[in-house]
């Protein structure tokens, strides 16, 4: 299934696949968790990837730090969003252990600086004026700073699919949380961007990656979706960032939309682009980012 | 850590007193007298993009007595955001010149490197920004500074370490292209701003909302306090005003500003914008670095008196107005 597209995507994943068992950004260069996490899914279950999966997931299991979280890259100490990323493997690979219990663990307990209490006084004190809806607890890219769109996305699928096993209180209200950050985030022209809809009562614009990551983490709220998803749609048909359209790729499908299969190509040098176009093929794994609404 | 977390969150889409309190008025420190010796800053006219730009440059580094010979020279220009209807990046003939200036001044390698800060797909916005098809051989000498190999750096804005791209680390001489804009938060972003882009996104996201933590002018100052081995070329050919620096109007300036005192260069660029570079905040910061004083900065080729074009600015940089 999938044809030379697909199979090419994924015989170039294998083909530059680190000694350390991860993947670059780009061929050559140290192993970051990003690309590594989306090539070990874009492999999932391909029979002649299974030995790189074992060697990867050595990787990952090294990888994780004591306090649950994971290290962002090879020459990188500190963790950052990926460890979503991780937890989302945990539980595409069946991996239930403590592994993944801390990770879920460390997700649950992080959120953007603005729900600190110093940021509530001085929003209650009027010493700025808030633009943004901040009373929904989301997440940073690195503990400290404030939530954004794309790792709060990944978070939430990360929780999402931790939930169909663990069905913990907890885990759900932090998604029904994070899933109303993300609404709460949306330009006017019904997409998203990276996390910022106004700046000085100026309407931003919607960026179509970022859109279909939205999309990703309203799964299962089809109100909330509805605008976004047509925005998707006009992204799709006039985007022509190859990562933006593997992104609105994955989101439709998720969305129950059926697309056509890409032309025959050759596999782009960019690693991550790879992974995502496997993983966006219709014959690819993009329902593994399929999740549903919380249980 | 107050003001500076503030100003982390703030960047969610708060709108705070901070910037007009920290840069328009109060009781400010005395402005550092800055290194020995006066810095060199040339100003050239060039009304279009279609002018001979490398003639132009060479007139500039001449001026400025830049000396590549020999060095890896990483060219950096201001890569944001693609919006056609104004003008948000450096133009893609000002880095296509830049690059053959660099060649033709003896840099053993140039390369070209930029980490936007909203957007994921570097090279798609690279591409609606006409930097492929401008620039000769792109493809093969441009890197994603977002997704580049990093290496740590010690003593970062009081961070024990900070990561950075290693091709920015491995560079003899990074040339800051930045373009001439005004910024809703920094008054004005020019070429010590144009450093944000160095900050890699795969360690601290898009945005890099770990500088507005540190504080966006303690940023730029920490930023050119690591990398020291610079030169700027600012295109004010069209540069932008108001509600920058993705937001603003289109300004035709039509002048390049260059120089290696990259605090002199954006104090000269603020001169000819009609801001005071004495109240902009993260000049002041750096005086210790370079120049802002104009009786320490010596301008070559051109005065600015003969290229000022006030910018418009936002309500709340009123206070920056160049009297």
């Amino acid at each position: 299934m999938g044809g030379v597209y697909l199979r090419t995507r994924r015989d170039n994943l294998l083909n530059v696949q680190n000694p350390d068992g991860g993947w670059g950004y780009f061929p050559g260069k140290a192993s970051w968790l990003e690309p590594t996490a989306y090539a070990m899914l874009a492999l999932h279950d391909d029979a002649a990837s299974a030995e790189a999966i074992a060697r990867a997931w050595r990787l990952v299991e090294n990888w994780q730090l004591p306090d649950g979280t994971w290290r962002a890259g090879a020459q990188v100490q500190d963790s950052t969003w990926v460890t979503a990323l991780a937890v989302t493997l945990c539980s595409v690979d069946g991996k239930w252990g403590p592994m993944m219990s801390k990770g879920v663990g460390r997700l649950l307990d992080v959120e953007g600086a603005e729900r600190s209490t110093l940021f509530r006084l001085m929003s209650f004190l009027g010493v700025g004026k808030v633009e943004a809806d901040t009373s929904h607890p989301a997440w940073p890219w690195r503990a400290g700073n404030a939530s954004w769109i794309e790792p709060t996305v990944h978070a939430i699928i990360a929780l999402k699919k931790a939930q169909q096993r663990l069905r913990a209180q907890r885990i759900r209200d932090r998604v029904l949380d994070g899933e109303a950050m993300v609404v709460s985030r949306r330009c006017a022209d019904g997409g998203w961007n990276h996390g910022s809809a106004r700046t000085y009562q100026i309407d931003s614009p919607s960026y179509p990656e970022s859109t279909a990551l939205a999309l990703l983490a309203l799964q299962g709220r089809p109100r909330d979706a509805a605008r976004g998803l047509a925005m998707a749609r006009e992204f799709h048909r006039t985007t022509k960032s190859p990562l933006a359209l593997a992104w609105l790729s994955i989101a439709l499908q998720a969305w129950g939309d059926t697309l056509d299969r890409p032309p025959d190509s050759t596999a782009p040098s960019d690693v991550m682009l790879t992974a995502l176009e496997a993983l966006a093929h219709p014959d690819g794994n993009h329902g593994l980012f399929r999740t549903g609404e919380i249980a | 850590m107050n003001r500076r977390a503030f100003v982390g969150f703030a960047t969610v889409g708060v709108a705070s007193s901070y910037a007009v309190t920290k840069l328009g008025g109060g009781q400010q420190a005395p402005l550092a007298d800055g290194p020995h010796g006066d810095s060199a800053v040339a100003i050239l006219k060039a009304e279009s993009y279609s002018a001979d730009l490398v003639r132009v440059m060479l007139d500039g580094a001449k001026a400025c007595g830049l000396d590549v010979r020999g060095k890896r020279v990483l060219l950096k220009p201001n890569l944001v955001e693609f919006d056609a209807t104004t003008a948000i990046n450096t133009d893609p003939r000002v880095i296509a010149a830049a690059y053959e200036v660099m060649r033709t001044l003896g840099a053993a390698e140039v390369w070209i490197g930029e980490g936007p800060g909203h957007r994921r797909d570097t090279y798609d916005l690279a591409d609606q920004a006409r930097y492929f098809e401008t620039i000769p051989s792109f493809e093969r000498i441009f890197t994603d500074l977002n997704r580049d190999d990093v290496s740590p750096v010690k003593n970062f804005a009081g961070e024990d370490r900070f990561y950075f791209p290693n091709t920015a680390l491995r560079a003899d001489v990074v040339v800051s292209l930045a373009k001439m804009k005004t910024h809703h938060w920094a008054g004005a972003t020019l070429a010590m701003k144009n450093f944000f882009g160095l900050v890699p996104g795969s360690v601290y996201g898009w945005p890099k909302n770990k500088l507005h933590f540190i504080g966006i002018d303690e940023a730029i100052v920490a930023l050119n306090r690591t990398f020291r081995k610079t030169f700027a070329i600012v295109d004010g050919i069209i540069g932008m005003e108001g509600n920058g620096p993705i937001q603003g109007s289109p300004k035709h300036a039509g002048v390049l500003v260059m120089g290696s005192d990259l605090v002199s260069v954006d104090a000269t660029c603020c001169r000819i914008m009609g801001i005071d570079p004495e109240k902009v905040g993260y000049l002041r910061m750096a005086a210790d670095l370079g120049h802002v004083r104009a009786s320490r900065i010596q301008q070559r080729v051109e005065r600015i008196d003969a290229v000022r074009t006030p910018f418009v600015l936002i309500e709340r940089f009123q206070g920056l107005r160049l009297v």
